[in-house]
């Protein structure tokens, strides 16, 4: 019985994160609730909650974790100065001539949107208000239209530098230290942010490319569902508009990620100058001023301060749990689990596809990814590889009706005239790609580990 | 009652507001520190912990002033759903019987440790870094007691709210 006190916890805990009280508290307030009814039982010992001001130091003075508030900065910074507007301006211009441009510009726009914002639900907003009109007044089938939007701004998660991979990559390479000192191995190898960015590079743009090749697709064979009349809608502009609206984000992007792949900073040091580098985007782009530098720093403060409560919360529940032997609960499930380390991936890739559903991606990082990371990495499973399968399964699920979170916040800017059903529909090629390249990851590893290890 | 909640709500505030400056100025000492680090070849510790400082400084202080805006993520599939009412007693109950708790362990798990801190004077483990540690710790007390203080805020709030069957906010 006292053995599977673990797994009470994590019903309880699920059961009252579906009240929908914040969810740190919750996961806090549920895990002492144990603690002092345990101690009251005698069957937990109080002095073990001495760890809490440990823990919490550890997450104050954490290194790696300093990245998220600048990245965040940064991330809010450019959807203040409105480049996502300008991109999709200058982008629609050059291609609005080709059946099915428009949603390959879209598509474009979402990807650096997603490798310089990286929030899911600002991506999805954004091109749900300015896109979608624009798709549905071009004569888009809705399906078409909803689907590219909702499934282009889950990209997010995955290009990089994107804030999931940064608390990814902080959880993981705990987790891989702990597998290997489990193992006997004293002088850990380490994985690392810039791992993550690395390996999740490769995977990222193939799905842009599999996302355009499916838009290719649909204009080879059912071009009605695109732009009304091929004829071009607009002048194309300039070269130098062009140039001019483009290049600043993307130079932007590029010199962050290089600078961090290249080895030359930590992303913590990149995440600082390319949120320099956006206030100087926004003062070009004459965005600048004291009330927005004022709304920036205050939503990057709500934001840090709702990430870093949820990592406290999830790290006093993940004590209790680990007092009272969730650890070894997972891992000798795992070891009677038939089938072995795939089907221990199998199982827990499912649950985080089901928790996706009703969790976000912070608390699955911090709760989840924890408990299950170092049974798997001590199977023998590379860090980065888990890590990449994670962020696109977590991705995936972001997307799949009716419960993913992208379609929440799509629908909430689309027009009432689109029935939900139809965004159902369009959404399912993309899940279908979403699952191609899972598959894709699972049979040659080597798209997700040849970068970074190239490189290191 | 309203009062006292109105006076705990213009403090963190003001608390918030001012603390979200911090953001912008942990932006410009990165950069600083970059480009002494990479254009002067002068690695600037105390500089770089100030980075850490001011982080711990923002979301510790400014967990309490996010729970007043609502801006804590929730898992809202059924509770977006939910009647006023239902709601209000959500978080009512959610801040007494979780948040409160929550706090009170903090706050007692963490005071002799953060006390035997104060007692020395304990410095930075790395040579020429902010001697401060013991206030960098203190931190950890100051965000059980800001959040205690509004959560008195929020219920009262929320009582009210029920004993009208109004809005909260």
């Amino acid at each position: 019985m006292m053995e599977l006190i673990p797994l009470f916890m994590f019903a309880a805990v699920f059961g009252a994160l579906l009240l929908g009280y914040p969810a740190a508290a919750t996961l806090a307030g549920v895990a002492l609730a144990f603690a002092l009814g345990g101690a009251a039982l005698g069957a937990f010992d109080l002095s073990d909650l001495g760890f809490i001001s440990g823990r919490l130091f550890g997450i104050a003075t954490n290194q790696t974790l300093l990245a998220v508030p600048l990245f965040v900065f940064m991330g809010v910074m450019l959807e203040k100065s409105q480049i996502a507007e300008r991109l999709l301006d200058s982008l629609t211009g050059l291609m609005s001539g080709a059946k099915g441009g428009l949603a390959i510009a879209v598509i474009l726009v979402g990807m650096l949107m997603a490798a310089s914002t990286g929030i899911v639900g600002a991506t999805v907003v954004t091109l749900g208000l300015i896109a979608l009109p624009t798709m549905l007044n071009a004569g888009y089938d809705s399906r078409v239209a909803t689907g590219t939007i909702a499934a282009t701004g889950t990209l997010g998660q995955i290009i990089p530098p994107s804030i999931v991979l940064v608390l990814l990559g902080d959880v993981l390479s705990n987790a891989y230290q702990q597998a290997q000192l489990q193992q006997g191995i004293f002088a850990p190898n380490t994985v690392s942010v810039g791992d993550l960015f690395a390996g999740a590079l490769v995977p990222g743009l193939l799905l842009v490319a599999l996302y355009m090749g499916l838009i290719l697709f649909i204009a080879w064979r059912k071009p009605e569902r695109l732009e009304a009349s091929a004829a071009r809608t607009r002048e194309k502009p300039s070269m130098k508009t062009l140039v001019l609206g483009i290049s600043p984000p993307l130079i932007l992007i590029v010199a962050v990620l290089g600078a961090i792949l290249g080895g030359y900073s930590t992303p913590t040091e990149a995440a600082g100058v390319g949120a320099v580098g956006s206030v100087l985007l926004a003062l070009a782009y004459g965005k600048l001023n004291v009330g927005a530098l004022r709304e920036t720093s205050q939503e990057t403060l709500k934001t840090t301060a709702m990430v870093f409560f949820i990592l406290i919360g999830a790290s006093i529940f993940s004590l209790v749990f680990r007092a009272y032997g969730g650890d070894e609960l997972v891992r000798s499930t795992f070891d009677a689990m038939p089938g072995g380390e795939i089907g221990a991936l199998l199982i827990v890739m499912l649950v985080l596809f089901l928790l996706g559903f009703i969790l976000d991606f912070i608390e699955i990082t911090f709760v989840v990814v924890p408990i299950v990371g170092p049974v798997l990495l001590a199977m023998g499973f590379d860090p980065v590889w888990l890590g990449i399968m994670i962020a696109i399964n977590l991705q995936t699920s972001f997307l799949t009706p009716p419960f993913g979170f992208s379609l929440f916040y799509l629908r909430g800017v689309t027009p009432a005239s689109v029935d939900t059903r139809n965004m159902y529909r369009g959404v399912t090629p993309f899940i279908g790609l979403q699952l191609l390249m899972l598959l894709l990851l699972a049979a040659f590893p080597a798209l997700a580990t040849w970068l970074p290890y190239a490189i290191r | 009652m309203k009062h006292i909640a109105d006076l705990i709500d213009g403090f963190q505030d003001r608390l918030g507001r001012s603390l979200a400056w911090l953001t912008a100025a942990m932006v410009a000492v990165t950069l600083i520190v970059v480009v002494l680090r990479y254009g002067f070849g002068i690695g600037a510790i105390a500089l770089q912990e100030s980075v850490i400082y001011m982080n711990s400084l923002v979301f510790l202080a400014g967990i309490a002033w996010t729970l007043k805006e609502n801006g804590h993520v929730r898992v809202d599939i059924f509770y977006s759903r939910f009647s006023m009412r239902t709601r209000n007693l959500v978080d009512l109950f959610g801040h007494l019987l979780l948040l409160l708790p929550v706090c009170i362990v903090i706050f007692i798990w963490c005071y002799d440790w953060v006390l035997a801190s104060w007692r020395i004077r304990e410095g930075s483990p790395e040579v020429g870094g902010i001697p401060a540690v013991f206030l960098l710790k203190t931190l950890l007390l100051v965000l059980p007691s800001l959040l205690i203080v509004q959560i008195v805020s929020e219920s009262i709030k929320l009582v009210l709210a029920l004993r009208t069957g109004g809005d909260s906010q």
